[in-house]
C-alpha cells in the first residue's frame, strides 16, 4: 500500500532524513518505530504529500486514505459537525457515507466506537481536550472508510477505555483488509498490535521486519520483546 | 481547472472565516453606511465618488487571510489536504476570497445604482468605473495573497494600508504651487516618461485611482501586476510544504 524507496529531506543544513525504505502490506499493521528525532514524522508527511522529498520516491496504492497526526488542529471557526461535513463533502457530498447510510447515524456510530460525546460535536474542535481532540481526528478519518489509514502515536493523549477503543479499531480496519501505518514511541503497544516493523534511526532505516520475520523471531526459544530488540538495534 | 470539491470545500470554510471575522463584517457594513450617510449629507455625485474609490478595499480586506497563518496553525496538516491538496486549497482561497468580494461588490453596486436612478445620477460612466473597481479589488486580492506567504493575517492588508497613507502624505508634502502629479493625474495626461513612471508606482500601492476612468495606461499596468502577482503565488504555491 505505501512504498518509500531512499528519501531524502533535508531543512536547511539538517538532514532530517537521508536514507528510508520501506514498504507496507495490504490488510497489515506495520509499526514505524524510532528515537525521538529519527525521521519518523518527516516520513509520515513525505509519504502523505505535506513535504517533498529532497531525492528518492513514496507512491500509495489507489484507494481513501485517512490521516490522524500527534496533535491535530483544526480551523479554529469550525464546529465538530462542520469539520466533519467537509470530510463529508470530500468523499461523495451527498449527505450519505459509501454504504448509503445516513451520514449523521455513521458520525454517532463512530463516535460511540470511539468513546467520542456527540455533544460534543456542537463546540469548535480547536476547544477540545488533547484527548478528545486525537479522538475527534480519528472520527474524521475514519468516517470515509479509508483504505489506508496513518497515524503518527495513535495512543498519545488518550485515556485508557479509549486506548482499548482505538486498538479494537485497528485491529478491525486490520481484519478487514485495510492497511495501517503507525509511528509510535509506545512498544508494548506496538508489539502488542503490529505484524511489521519499520526502525529508523537518524534518519535512516536501520530495521525492517514483515509478519513473518517477527514470528520467526518471537519463535525462537530466546524470542525477545520487541523493547529488547528496539534497544539493541538502535544502540540505547 | 480547480477540482469542483475543493472549491466546494474551500468555500465552506472561506465562507466562515470571513462571516466570523470581525473586521470582514464591520467593514463590510461601515462602507456601504458612510456612502449612504455621504450619499444624503451632500449629493449622490459625491457619494458615488466614495463609492468607486473605496470598492476595491472591500477585496482587500477579504483577502486579510491567505496562506502563512494557515500553514502555521497547523490546520492544513489535516487528512482534507493529502497528498498536496493544501496548495489546491490554498490556490482556491484566494479565488473565493475575490468571488465573495465581487458578488458582495455587485449586490452593493446593484443597490447603489438603483438609488442613482431614482435619483437621476447614475451614468453609463458608472458600469466603466465599476468595472475599474473591481480590477484594482481583484489586485489588492492577488497582492494581498503574495504578502500573506510572508506576513501573517490581517499583517499583509496592514503593511498595504500603511504604505498608502505614506505615499499619500508624501504626495501630499511634495505638492507644490506648481503643476504636479495630482495634476498630470485628474487630466491623465503626463508630460513624460519620469512622471508616468512615478505615478504607476504610487498606482501599484493604491490602484483605486484608476477608477477614474482617465488612466488607461495605469489600468493596464495594474491588469498587468495582477496577472505577475498570481504568476507569482502559483509558483510560491507549488513550492510550498508544510513544515509545521
Amino acid at each position: 500500500m505505501i512504498e518509500a524507496h531512499k528519501l531524502v529531506k533535508r531543512f536547511g543544513r539538517v538532514e532530517a532524513v537521508r536514507d528510508v525504505s520501506f514498504k507496507t502490506r495490504k490488510g497489515t499493521i506495520t509499526a514505524m518505530l524510532g528515537e525521538n528525532g529519527a525521521g519518523k514524522t518527516t516520513t509520515l508527511k513525505m509519504a502523505l504529500g505535506f513535504l517533498r522529498p529532497d531525492s528518492g520516491s513514496v507512491s500509495i496504492a489507489p484507494g481513501r486514505v485517512g490521516y490522524v497526526p500527534d496533535r491535530p488542529v483544526f480551523f479554529p471557526w469550525l464546529d465538530g459537525w462542520a469539520v466533519l461535513g467537509l470530510a463529508r463533502a470530500r468523499s461523495n457530498g451527498n449527505g450519505r457515507d459509501g454504504n448509503g447510510r445516513d451520514f449523521g447515524a455513521a458520525v454517532l456510530a463512530s463516535a460511540r466506537s470511539l468513546l467520542f460525546d456527540p455533544a460534543l460535536l456542537r463546540r469548535r474542535p480547536a476547544t477540545y481536550s488533547a484527548g478528545n481532540g486525537k479522538k475527534f481526528a480519528y472520527l474524521q478519518s475514519l468516517l470515509p472508510e479509508p483504505d489506508l489509514l496513518v497515524v503518527d502515536e495513535p495512543f498519545s493523549a488518550l485515556d485508557p477505555p479509549s486506548i482499548k477503543c482505538v486498538r479494537d479499531i485497528l485491529c478491525g480496519l486490520r481484519d478487514s483488509g485495510k492497511t495501517v501505518l503507525l509511528s509510535s514511541h509506545m512498544l508494548a503497544e506496538m508489539e502488542r498490535i503490529a505484524d511489521g516493523f519499520v526502525v529508523l534511526r537518524r534518519g535512516q532505516t536501520i530495521a525492517h521486519a514483515g509478519l513473518r520475520e517477527w514470528r520467526l523471531l518471537r519463535s525462537a526459544r530466546t524470542g525477545p520483546d520487541l523493547e529488547s530488540v528496539f534497544l539493541r538495534l538502535t544502540g540505547s | 481547472m480547480p477540482d469542483p470539491a475543493l472549491l466546494a470545500l474551500t468555500w465552506r470554510v472561506t465562507r466562515r472565516r470571513l462571516v466570523s471575522s470581525p473586521l470582514a463584517v464591520v467593514a463590510g457594513l461601515l462602507f456601504p453606511a458612510f456612502v449612504v450617510w455621504l450619499g444624503l449629507s451632500d449629493s449622490y455625485a459625491t457619494a458615488a465618488k466614495f463609492f468607486f474609490f473605496l470598492l476595491p478595499h472591500v477585496f482587500l480586506v477579504a483577502a486579510q487571510d491567505t496562506v502563512r497563518s494557515d500553514v502555521e496553525s497547523g490546520a492544513l496538516e489535516n487528512v482534507l489536504f493529502l497528498g498536496g491538496r493544501y496548495r489546491g486549497y490554498l490556490g482556491a482561497k484566494s479565488l473565493i476570497a475575490a468571488g465573495a468580494a465581487a458578488g458582495y461588490s455587485a449586490a452593493l453596486f446593484a443597490l447603489f445604482a438603483a438609488w442613482g436612478l431614482a435619483a437621476g445620477g447614475f451614468g453609463p460612466d458608472s458600469l466603466l468605473k465599476f468595472g475599474l473597481a473591481v480590477v484594482a479589488g481583484l489586485y489588492y486580492v492577488a497582492l494581498a495573497g503574495l504578502l500573506s506567504h510572508s506576513l501573517r493575517a490581517g499583517s499583509n492588508v496592514l503593511v498595504l494600508l500603511l504604505a498608502q497613507s505614506a505615499s499619500i502624505i508624501a504626495l501630499v508634502f511634495t505638492t507644490t504651487a506648481r503643476t504636479g502629479l495630482l495634476d498630470y493625474a485628474a487630466t491623465g495626461r503626463f508630460p513624460g516618461l519620469g512622471a508616468r513612471l512615478v505615478f504607476g508606482a504610487w498606482v501599484a500601492i493604491l490602484p483605486n485611482v484608476i477608477v477614474s476612468g482617465r488612466l488607461a495606461w495605469f489600468a493596464a499596468e495594474i491588469v498587468a501586476l495582477l496577472g505577475l502577482a498570481v504568476f507569482a503565488q502559483v509558483r510560491l504555491l507549488r513550492r510550498l510544504e508544510i513544515r509545521k
